[in-house]
């Protein structure tokens, strides 16, 4: 299954919406503007994704998890890799830790960041694209990418791969935001962006 | 009576009654319709009056916030919210069931949002808001616990046991980090290595412990006259210490070396051994404007040869390689 030109600029002004509005939450809480943008995005199957980590499939990464259910079923991944994460919850938190690994108190930071940037971005992508959704809290995962991602499907499974980029006090972050989607799934989004499509027409 | 299904209301008030975390049920309208116990007693509350009041009129101190604007948002989307203790301290005022209600006292919490799913509030006949407060002061406590052990650690794996200056491991770390930052910005970096004279002398003459006493009071004035922040000090080796100092140059090393020699010099420690019967010291500078392809230990080897020089010239002094020496 592939995007085509016109349903991938849809998808990235989409997306775009969702992480704008994320943007704003993360600046009242860091207390300083966080400015937040999504460069890429395609839908890719697992092997592929997992090629973007460069290959290197035991690189550790650290994930926040988040299932949303509805019209369409997908798990929602927010990953970075493991000192991109410490970095950001440095930032975020304002601490200048000599930490080498996140302790418990940051994995829970993490995940809240996470909540607040997975939640507007499904809450945007559920208005725009009219899909009704319900969501669970937000879990940490920490391990080699191969485990975060490939933990219980097969690995030619369709995967909507959005590159995430945080900047903060003029530090750059860059992360990935992946949806795990089955094939049904997949199929319902690119039938809802079609409508998206097929209305942005009609109304221009 | 059957064993096999749930228990009944009852039942299930009384586990929640018991449940050891704050329980906070909301109405749409965010009214509150139903406090455990853990929590009242934590908000310090009283046990009946609290049902059917408004949220922000029983906590007004949640206005404005973060927990309003993250509440806000669950209502909005459905989606559920964590706040984390981390990023959000103590949003509610609960505080231990004993002890002062002070703002310094209010617990540690880790709070989550939840709005009832649309199909489940079509069956019960309205929507919920569950809201979970756990209190996590303890985690906390032990976390900072945990990192000030890990700091002091740290700081005592670079440190001379003998002199509290930074011992040869902190002076590698600290010479590979200048070396490059002096690199990158393309500024000058000095070292000076000391070395206290004839110091076998003074051990053999005075014993060991009169010898140790003297090289931490020889570390104590070099450390003294080293006053910018990024100026290090540290033990190199026996009876040598190493003084780095960024964005210096020569003509800057060679009146920082001189000070400490006269600065010892002037305290008159007595040393029946030395030259002028007063402890003394000698030093060896070098400076050097890092490039790409220079080797790191150039500096090192620079003031190594400088200080055997000064050695040689008599001892008591500072000495430099002229650039025909290092040839």
């Amino acid at each position: 299954m592939k995007l085509g030109e016109l349903e991938h600029d849809a998808l990235v002004e989409v997306f775009n919406l969702g992480v704008g509005q994320a943007a704003s939450a993360l600046s009242q809480l860091a207390g300083e503007p966080v400015l937040l943008t999504v460069p890429k995005v395609e839908l890719l199957s697992k092997q592929a994704v997992l090629d973007q980590f460069g290959g290197a499939i035991e690189q550790r990464v650290s994930a926040v998890r988040q299932s949303f259910e509805g019209a369409l079923c997908t798990e929602a991944l927010l990953i970075f890799p493991a000192a991109q994460s410490l970095r950001l919850v440095q930032i975020m938190v304002g601490e200048n830790l000599p930490l080498e690994d996140l302790g418990e108190m940051e994995q829970e930071a993490l995940a809240e960041i996470g909540n607040i940037l997975l939640n507007s971005v499904l809450a945007t992508v559920s208005n725009q694209l009219e899909l009704a959704l319900e969501g669970s809290l937000p879990e940490v995962e920490l391990g080699a990418v191969s485990e975060v991602l490939l933990a219980e499907h097969d690995i030619g499974q369709p995967l909507l791969s959005l590159q995430v980029r945080f900047e903060i006090a003029s530090k750059r972050i860059e992360g990935y935001l992946v949806f795990v989607l089955d094939v049904c799934s997949a199929a319902m989004l690119k039938s809802k962006l079609a409508a998206l499509i097929e209305r942005l027409q009609n109304e221009a | 009576m059957s064993h096999h299904t749930a228990p009944s209301t009852l039942g299930l008030e009384w586990v929640l009654g018991n449940v050891q975390l704050g329980v906070l049920v909301l109405d749409t309208a965010l009214q509150v319709r139903f406090a455990n116990p853990w929590l009242l007693r934590r908000a310090r509350l009283p046990a009946q009056g609290v049902q059917g009041r408004a949220l922000y009129e029983i906590f007004p101190g949640l206005r404005g916030g973060q927990f309003e604007a993250r509440l806000r948002h669950c209502l909005d989307t459905g989606f559920p919210a964590l706040l984390s203790e981390t990023l959000n301290p103590a949003e509610l005022p609960l505080y231990a069931p004993t002890g002062p209600a002070t703002p310094d006292k209010r617990l540690k919490q880790s709070i989550q949002i939840m709005h009832m799913p649309a199909e489940v509030a079509q069956a019960v006949g309205e929507r919920l808001v569950l809201i979970q407060v756990s209190d996590v002061t303890p985690a906390v406590a032990r976390e900072r616990l945990l990192k000030q052990q890990a700091e002091r650690m740290h700081a005592m794996a670079h440190l001379d046991a003998l002199t509290d200056i930074g011992n040869r491991r902190h002076f590698d770390l600290m010479y590979a980090r200048e070396w490059r930052q002096a690199l990158r910005a393309h500024r000058p970096l000095a070292l000076v290595l000391f070395d206290v004279d004839h110091f076998k002398r003074y051990n053999d003459h005075y014993g060991h412990v009169q010898g140790d006493a003297c090289l931490k009071a020889v570390a104590g004035v070099i450390e003294s006259l080293a006053n910018r922040p990024r100026d290090v000090v540290c033990r190199y080796g026996g009876e040598e210490i190493a003084m780095l100092l960024p964005e210096t140059d020569l003509r800057g090393a060679l009146q920082q070396a001189q000070l400490v020699l006269d600065r010892v010099r002037e305290r008159g420690m007595e040393h029946v051994g030395g030259e002028r019967g007063v402890l003394t010291l000698s030093a060896g500078v070098a400076c050097e404007l890092p490039e790409p392809g220079l080797a790191a230990d150039t500096l090192l080897l620079m003031a190594d040869r400088a200080l055997y020089q000064a050695k040689r010239q008599g001892r008591d002094r500072v000495s430099t390689l002229q650039q025909a020496d290092t040839l």
